[in-house]
């Protein structure tokens, strides 16, 4: 029956740079089960992480790949084989920024994952700098620069 | 310990295992304003991927954020969040979030916003009082913002003045036209947020 294919459910999902367009279907553990209700952010009196924080798999991790009990810790260090931000772990995992934000943490406590956090750089003049330049550089839609 | 990277290109360690990438330093900007007032699709003209969106917390507060006399009512609240992303260089990443939030209540993005290298409001003329409430934010926390009139079909319906004047901004705060939907058209107008800061920041 075409129906049973829908039915496997608990199968492993592929994660591959291409396949974000397929919508993983939703897990049956309950992302709160996972954080055993830790939250990040909100009223937590730990200051959250910037959500712009990158985020990159060890080899310690990557090499646990198959051994992870739950596909979310599995599934955050495989999409961090490249750096990427929390922000994006979580759309593309479609899980909650916060859930993000507790997992992540644990697996950088087991060594799984690097988080590299943004130095506060919104007062430093050289990051400020750096930026307006790279944004200058940026083409608008027929190719022309801005001129500095 | 979460390690911080380094600002500075030149000063960047070599990791002790030496053989996973070394992410960029990422920066980021807010888009502020009411709904529909073209947020996502700024985010969505400059950015190198198409917008993705993720669930996040915000803080609303029911009762008015200045009166001090009572404890507001607070309550988080999961809202949806687009943002996108341009790699300025191998080093530096620039993400652009479009902050979420009912729009006529008071709101706290702090979680969000937290070390933000400025913020863009982006408003309507038609609709004005949709973009108050990201105004007061961006000014009760000193984060360096301009304000951008989104020119839907390429006409503005109100004097610049006139519109400074309507939603009381500062003088120093900067005031610029746009359209949502033209890359040059965004990467100048948040030109405008960062020229703004770096001026804030050498004072």
């Amino acid at each position: 029956m075409k129906g049973d294919d829908a039915m496997t459910a608990g199968e492993p999902s592929a994660i591959d740079d291409a396949g974000w367009e397929a919508e993983p279907p939703a897990s049956f553990v309950r992302p709160f089960l996972l954080t055993a209700g830790r939250i990040a952010g909100g009223d937590s009196l730990v200051p959250p992480i910037p959500i712009e924080t990158q985020v990159v798999a060890t080899d310690l991790g990557l090499a646990a790949l198959d051994a992870f009990a739950f596909e979310q810790h599995r599934d955050i260090i495989a999409i961090c084989r490249e750096p990427q931000s929390l922000a994006e772990i979580a759309a593309k995992l479609r899980m909650h920024l916060n859930v993000i934000r507790v997992l992540a943490d644990d697996l950088r406590a087991d060594g799984q994952l690097a988080l590299y956090a943004p130095a506060h750089s919104n007062r430093d003049v050289t990051v400020l700098r750096r930026v307006i330049d790279g944004l200058r550089a940026v083409p608008d839609s027929r190719g022309a620069i801005r001129e500095g | 310990m979460v390690s911080e990277l380094s600002p500075t290109p030149g000063a960047r360690s070599v990791r002790a295992d030496g053989e996973r990438p070394q992410p960029p330093l990422p920066v980021k900007m807010v888009i502020a304003g009411g709904f529909g007032v073209g947020k996502t699709t700024t985010v969505g003209a400059i950015s190198e991927i198409e917008p993705l969106t993720t669930e996040a917390s915000i803080t609303s507060v029911a009762a008015g954020v200045d009166d001090l006399t009572h404890t507001p009512e607070k309550m988080t609240t999961t809202v949806a969040m687009d943002f996108g992303c341009v790699t300025l260089d191998p080093t530096l990443k620039l993400y652009l979030f479009g902050t979420p939030g009912q729009e006529r209540f008071g709101f706290m993005w702090d979680d969000l916003v937290e070390g933000a290298l400025g913020g863009l409001v982006i408003v309507d003329t038609r609709r004005l009082d949709d973009c108050y409430a990201a105004v007061d934010y961006f000014e009760h926390r000193d984060i360096p913002f301009a304000v951008a009139v989104n020119a839907f079909d390429g006409k503005v319906e109100h004097d610049l003045d006139d519109v400074r004047w309507a939603l009381d901004v500062a003088d120093h705060v900067p005031l610029t036209v746009f359209d949502a939907r033209e890359r040059g058209s965004v990467r100048d107008a948040l030109l405008v947020v960062l020229e703004h800061a770096l001026a804030t920041a050498e004072q």
